[in-house]
């Protein structure tokens, strides 16, 4: 049987940066230059000040797990489970949402730091997380 | 200006809740509507207003108008936001109503989620655009798996196990295996029965997910002097409000600063509570949005029954129970009785006003009616007096 593909995500005009970053396995945040709030997820206005002007900053790409969930029934035919998806604190401030790549038996609790490795997935690359050692 | 009793639902009507119906959603719509306006004692050529949910986008509105050959209308709103809606539903009609801008007010939900579409189960391929398009390709697919991550969130803020997840399914069960419309009839669980089903996405199980239903509802919403004029028991509309939070998402909103509580399912009860000029306490039946059994107990502490993190202490004293002091989903909720994203809680809200209900609450005056979390929410207070 053909292996169903990973939808990919399907960047716009807005979001286009982030996930080139991403091919270069940069994670990027938007910084408002107006009031310096970090946002995420990508969007042209700042939630805070509602400034358009903004920089792209990178992610130093370490953080602590916020929230997690452990997926043990399958709902889409490209991610058999067990699989394992964080939502992972930035040093930055933004919490993203990526896969932990660990041992069956690895511990791990919500505040455990970890941080990002790349996989590269046809056309687009994309983060994970690894438990910092 | 209030809203407060300006308007009453007057006609219910539902289909029988499966696993398939046979039919389309149209048909199974133009059945629940008719059978709410038969109940009111209207005809479709009195109805000059729909107010749909977005969601329905298998319902095309131009086929519902030609179905009921509505050539009256003057007001068709819809509202966004999936399960969310529900409530907004009858909110959009009694702001048409208080306006002046309709009289007779449909809206309905009708779903085939069993036969056809499950939420619960995404075969999405290629290119994933909006707001999902940082989620989706890590496998974070489903509405179960974005709420685990607020459920987990709940569990380690305030020190709770899966057990008090458990309660919220049992007691829907309950209240579902004694009503014959339920898909869970005389199937109640135990909390060992929870504790026992199959991990679905940790820390949510089987039994902490609602059902898949198909199925529709519908309600009628007139004006409070034209409620008088027919033949029912009206069901005032004490309040209806709709409420959004901070950096929203949809059902993804993990910027905000809290995730173990719903900002706006709080924004919405301080607006439901102000029009109606109630208190919590004085709510005597709660129909709780219950898609899945965390975003119950954040919904209880959002609508002030109990202080963050306290809600698993109405289950444990029994106060949601039946001769409780605020029965919860009386008729089973999605949980237990099917899943109408929100409108068999809208329905069963208005069998308790009226006294007609299978689990009847004694000298009901008052119900609260909930919608969808973790989205822009929406809720209602029903009452039996237009005070």
């Amino acid at each position: 049987m053909a292996e169903f593909p990973r939808p990919s995500p399907l960047p716009d005009r807005d979001t286009a940066p982030f996930w080139e970053a991403q091919n270069n396995h940069e994670l990027k945040f938007q910084r408002c230059t107006g009031c310096e709030t970090v946002r995420y997820p990508v969007g042209p206005l700042c939630p805070e000040c509602h400034s358009f002007d903004f920089e792209w900053i990178t992610s130093s790409g370490r953080g602590t797990i916020y929230s997690y969930t452990i997926v043990r029934h399958q709902t889409h035919p490209a991610f058999a489970p067990p699989y394992t998806v964080l939502l992972v604190e930035m040093e930055e401030g933004p919490r993203i949402i990526a896969q932990l790549q660990a041992s069956e038996d690895a511990r791990f609790a919500i505040d455990t730091p970890v941080h990002i490795e790349w996989e590269d997935h046809p056309g687009q690359a994309l983060p994970v997380f690894v438990l910092d050692s | 200006m209030t809203i407060r009793n300006k308007a009453a639902i007057v006609g219910i009507g539902q289909t029988e809740f499966s696993k398939d119906s046979g039919r389309s959603t149209l048909r199974m719509a133009l059945e629940a509507i008719l059978q709410a306006l038969d109940d009111a004692g209207l005809k479709p050529q009195d109805v000059d207003g729909v107010v749909k949910m977005s969601a329905n986008n298998d319902i095309f509105e131009i086929d519902l108008l030609r179905s009921l050959n509505l050539s009256n209308l003057r007001f068709f709103h819809e509202i966004p936001h999936g399960g969310g809606a529900a409530c907004g539903t009858i909110a959009g009609a009694v702001a048409a109503i208080a306006s002046g801008m309709a009289d007779v007010v449909v809206t309905f939900r009708s779903l085939n989620e069993r036969s056809e579409r499950r939420f619960g189960q995404s075969t999405v391929g290629g290119g994933v655009g909006g707001w999902g398009q940082d989620k989706i390709p890590h496998g974070l697919v489903t509405p179960a798996q974005w709420i685990a991550i607020f459920g987990q969130r709940y569990l380690h803020e305030y020190g709770h196990t899966t057990e008090e997840f458990g309660r919220v399914s049992v007691l829907c069960r309950k209240h579902a295996a004694t009503n014959p419309h339920a898909m869970m009839y005389e199937r109640p669980i135990t909390l060992e029965d929870h504790q026992n089903s199959r991990w679905i996405t940790e820390p949510l199980r089987l039994f902490d997910c609602c059902l898949d239903t198909d199925g529709a509802c519908a309600a009628i919403v007139v004006s409070a002097e034209k409620a008088k004029q027919l033949k029912g028991t009206p069901a005032y509309i004490a309040a209806a409000a709709q409420g959004t939070g901070s950096r929203t998402e949809m059902m993804t909103s993990y910027q905000r600063k809290s995730l173990a509580r719903l900002e706006e399912a709080e924004a919405t009860a301080a607006e439901l509570y102000r029009t109606a000029e109630l208190e919590p306490q004085q709510i005597d039946v709660a129909e709780i949005y219950d898609h899945f059994t965390p975003m119950v107990l954040m919904a209880l502490e959002a609508y002030g029954f109990a202080e963050p993190g306290q809600s698993p202490h109405l289950f444990r004293e029994g106060r949601l129970e039946l001769d409780g002091d605020l029965p919860l989903n009386t008729h089973g909720g999605h949980l237990g009785e099917g899943y109408l994203h929100g409108f068999g809680h809208i329905v069963e809200g208005v069998r308790q006003i009226r006294g007609s209900a299978v689990n009847q609450v004694e000298d009901a005056k008052t119900c609260l009616v909930t919608s969808g979390t973790g989205v822009p929410t929406s809720a209602i207070i029903l009452s039996k007096e237009a005070y």
